[in-house]
């Protein structure tokens, strides 16, 4: 506690020099709570609150690069509505996040669990599995890219060779439904160890009696997943969904390099489409509407989430 | 034993530590005190040896002028973000390469251009009239051109030989010939994709049958016709029997690999495959030529992307940025610019077309003539900030996509319309948009 002048003064101690008050007002509990929330503050308003206001203003002006624009209300909303290239990017964000991410929580629990089971070198493939989710995106979708080349590709290739197919094969990035079966595939094969990873973890924390006890009612192993893990993971799987639907629905960089949002847009999401809009195309104003576009989807996907997860 | 770290302690060595972190950097000499720098910024070149070229003239510039010349290239992408948000912050390079809609989206940014544009033209035999439609906005010049690549027909000679063909001088010579050549086992290739080679060759073929997307006020759409009705029947034609569905994935770099792996026989491209299998000593390259961009009834025209220099209004070293571009033009500086730049790198001014090196190889000859055909996109519109969005999104190839897909030729042109009306509206009002 901080020791007033009157008390020095009266047992004859010298005054406090300038620093030692600083320090004292410094300690003071609010003012010392409050100066270790600041940077973190600043971070925020600075990295999310300023680029997010920005990003209202943009879609509600008629701002193109180079020149400033007026205020145009909801005009943008309104001609992005009426584009038929972003009614299909809305069509194309929901199946692929739908697809995407249906496939990465089932695959996902199932590689958790095998991965929780012992076997030899369990913390090297524990490791390993990761990659995907470490290498930068863009350059292991290049690898993908070439997989998928219309001339070179190794998945035809095998493919026909194993007899599965009849050569030429499918034209991976040049037909609507294969090309968004392509973009699923990797965006699965990117996120697959996000999920893993996490419910492998819920799986650590589940408690073994409760399997003992299972087995003693004479649960199968079926039984034992249904009826224990499942339920006891819910709450982990509710997290890892909600982040994996964000991360889904915001992707960029497996369909920019992919497919640049072809064939005739059926891959386009709401980013590679605000960023043909907005960069590419110099329109700004809209860019940033088609982007937004997303944050009241997100939000209400979130909103319903958390809420779910508070229940449980 | 751990030593107790109080909270007091903390922020002493936390506060030690800033102080002399930041006295650290009190040994730079002030900025005031540091050689003047001129900065630009351009893209990474197909042939890295022209980068390398350009930045050796750089010194020699900057030791010449007593400055620094930093030269900082990029992915070519990359250069849309960063144009954007240095305008934004108003602070960046000086000196930056534009392409396209560039000089017009940016009118209200870069510097007029005029003078230097007129005293290059006097000194080099002029300018290529494509110079004027890609750089001289209505409020002037915006930028200089500094350099184009020619897209003509691409071809495998052994296998036209093979099919007893000669190179097609007119798009439905190509049709024909590709008919057989597909027969043979060789198909020709245009992309129909999300690439910028599937937009040049659209813009192309369109001219070269009459057609048009938007009218010379830059505002009018005029894709929706019969001659586009016919470009599209012919692309259709050409798919079926001539090509293969590949195309339809191809970006900018398959079209290459086609050629160079032997199967394709044809493609409408940059010189780029026959450089690279040059570069790499590959066989092929002896049964790689080149061939004027065909002709329709309405003549040749080829399209283009010329790279422009520009400097921004914001820039403080504009008198020095505009001695730098003259520089780059001197005669022995464009040369070699040419020269390191494998013949990629063609001239806007008309006195470089002399250059021997296109007269070294047959296979660059006819190169330089190319210019008499070539237009920015968007003609015979200024390439304005519509003509931008019907390029980025892709229209064009999607128009030709759609109707080989099945899709009846009036309802993709319908569709195509439709895209250029959104495209064209509201947007071109603005000051300093439109042509």
């Amino acid at each position: 506690m901080a020791v007033g002048q009157r008390v020095l003064e009266a047992t004859g101690r010298a005054r406090p020099g300038r620093l030692t008050r600083v320090r004292e007002w410094w300690e003071h509990e609010p003012v010392f709570g409050y100066g270790l929330i600041v940077p973190a503050l600043v971070l925020i308003v600075g990295l999310v609150a300023y680029p997010f206001g920005m990003a209202i203003y943009f879609s509600l002006s008629d701002y193109w690069v180079g020149s400033p624009g007026s205020f145009i209300g909801l005009q943008n909303y309104r001609d992005i509505l009426g584009n038929e290239i972003f009614r299909q990017t809305v069509y194309n964000s929901f199946v692929f996040t739908a697809i995407a991410v249906v496939l990465k929580c089932v695959l996902g629990v199932w590689l958790a669990m095998l991965l929780f089971r012992p076997f030899r070198f369990k913390r090297l493939i524990r490791g390993a599995v990761l990659l995907p989710w470490v290498i930068p995106t863009a350059l292991s979708v290049l690898a993908w890219k070439w997989m998928f080349d219309s001339l070179y590709s190794v998945v035809n290739w095998t493919a026909i060779h194993l007899g599965i197919i009849s050569p030429p094969g499918p034209n991976w990035l040049g037909m609507a439904s294969y090309a968004m079966a392509a973009v699923i595939a990797v965006n699965v094969w990117r996120g697959l160890p996000f999920f893993a990873i996490i419910v492998l973890a819920g799986l650590v924390s589940i408690p073994r009696e409760y399997y003992e006890a299972a087995e003693v009612d004479g649960a199968g192993s079926w039984g034992r997943f249904r009826h224990v893990t499942l339920p006891l993971l819910k709450p982990v799987l509710a997290v890892v969904i909600l982040f994996s639907t964000i991360f889904t629905f915001s992707d960029f960089n497996i369909v920019q390099v992919l497919t640049s949002g072809g064939p005739v847009n059926t891959t386009h999401l709401f980013a590679t489409f605000a960023y043909q809009m907005g960069l590419s195309g110099g329109n700004l104003g809209q860019g940033a509407a088609i982007s937004l576009f997303l944050f009241p989807m997100l939000a209400v996907i979130v909103f319903v989430q958390l809420r779910y997860i508070r229940k449980e | 034993m751990y030593a107790v770290i109080t909270r007091r302690r903390f922020l002493r060595a936390s506060a030690i530590t800033l102080v002399g972190t930041s006295s650290l950097t009190l040994d730079r000499a002030p900025a005031v005190a540091q050689k003047r720098e001129l900065t630009f910024l351009s893209f990474n070149h197909f042939v890295p040896a022209s980068d390398d070229e350009l930045k050796r003239q750089a010194e020699v510039f900057g030791k010449q002028a007593g400055v620094t010349v930093r030269v900082d290239t990029i992915q070519a992408p990359q250069l849309f973000a960063k144009r954007a948000a240095q305008a934004a912050s108003q602070s960046g390079h000086d000196l930056i390469v534009t392409g396209a809609a560039d000089p017009f989206l940016y009118e209200q940014q870069l510097i007029d251009m005029g003078d230097l544009v007129d005293y290059l033209g006097g000194r080099y035999g002029g300018w290529y009239p494509f110079a004027k439609e890609t750089c001289q906005t209505a409020s002037g010049w915006r930028a200089v051109p500094w350099f184009w690549v020619a897209f003509p027909g691409c071809y495998n000679e052994v296998h036209f030989k093979k099919a007893g063909l000669q190179p097609p001088k007119t798009w439905d010579d190509l049709l024909k010939a590709g008919k057989i050549l597909k027969k043979q086992g060789n198909p020709v290739g245009i992309a129909i994709s999300h690439c910028t080679d599937a937009n040049i060759s659209f813009w192309s073929i369109l001219w070269c049958n009459g057609g048009k997307v938007l009218e010379t006020d830059g505002k009018t759409p005029a894709i929706s016709s019969d001659k586009a009705a016919q470009v599209v029947e012919w692309y259709k034609e050409l798919y079926k029997d001539a090509m293969e569905p590949e195309v339809l994935s191809w970006d900018n770099a398959s079209n290459n690999r086609f050629l160079l792996s032997g199967k394709g026989s044809w493609i409408h491209n940059a010189i780029s495959p026959y450089v690279a299998a040059v570069a790499k000593k590959m066989p092929i390259a002896d049964e790689i030529n080149h061939h004027s961009s065909p002709s329709s009834p309405a003549g040749i025209h080829s399209a283009t992307t010329v790279n422009s220099l520009a400097i921004w209004k914001f820039s403080k070293n504009i008198p020095l940025a505009k001695d730098f571009i003259k520089f780059l033009f001197q005669k022995e500086n464009y040369n070699a610019f040419i020269v390191e730049g494998s013949a990629f790198n063609q001239p806007p001014l008309k006195a470089f077309a002399e250059h021997p090196i296109w007269a070294s190889n047959p296979k660059y000859a006819m190169l330089p003539k190319e210019a008499d055909y070539v237009h920015e996109q968007g003609w015979p519109a200024k390439p304005n900030a519509a003509v931008q969005l019907i390029i980025v999104n892709f229209i064009l190839p999607d128009i030709v996509a759609k109707a080989v897909n099945g899709m009846p030729t009036k309802r993709a042109l319908a569709w195509g319309e439709e895209q250029v009306k959104l495209a064209v509206q509201g947007k071109l009002e603005t000051k300093g948009k439109a042509s």
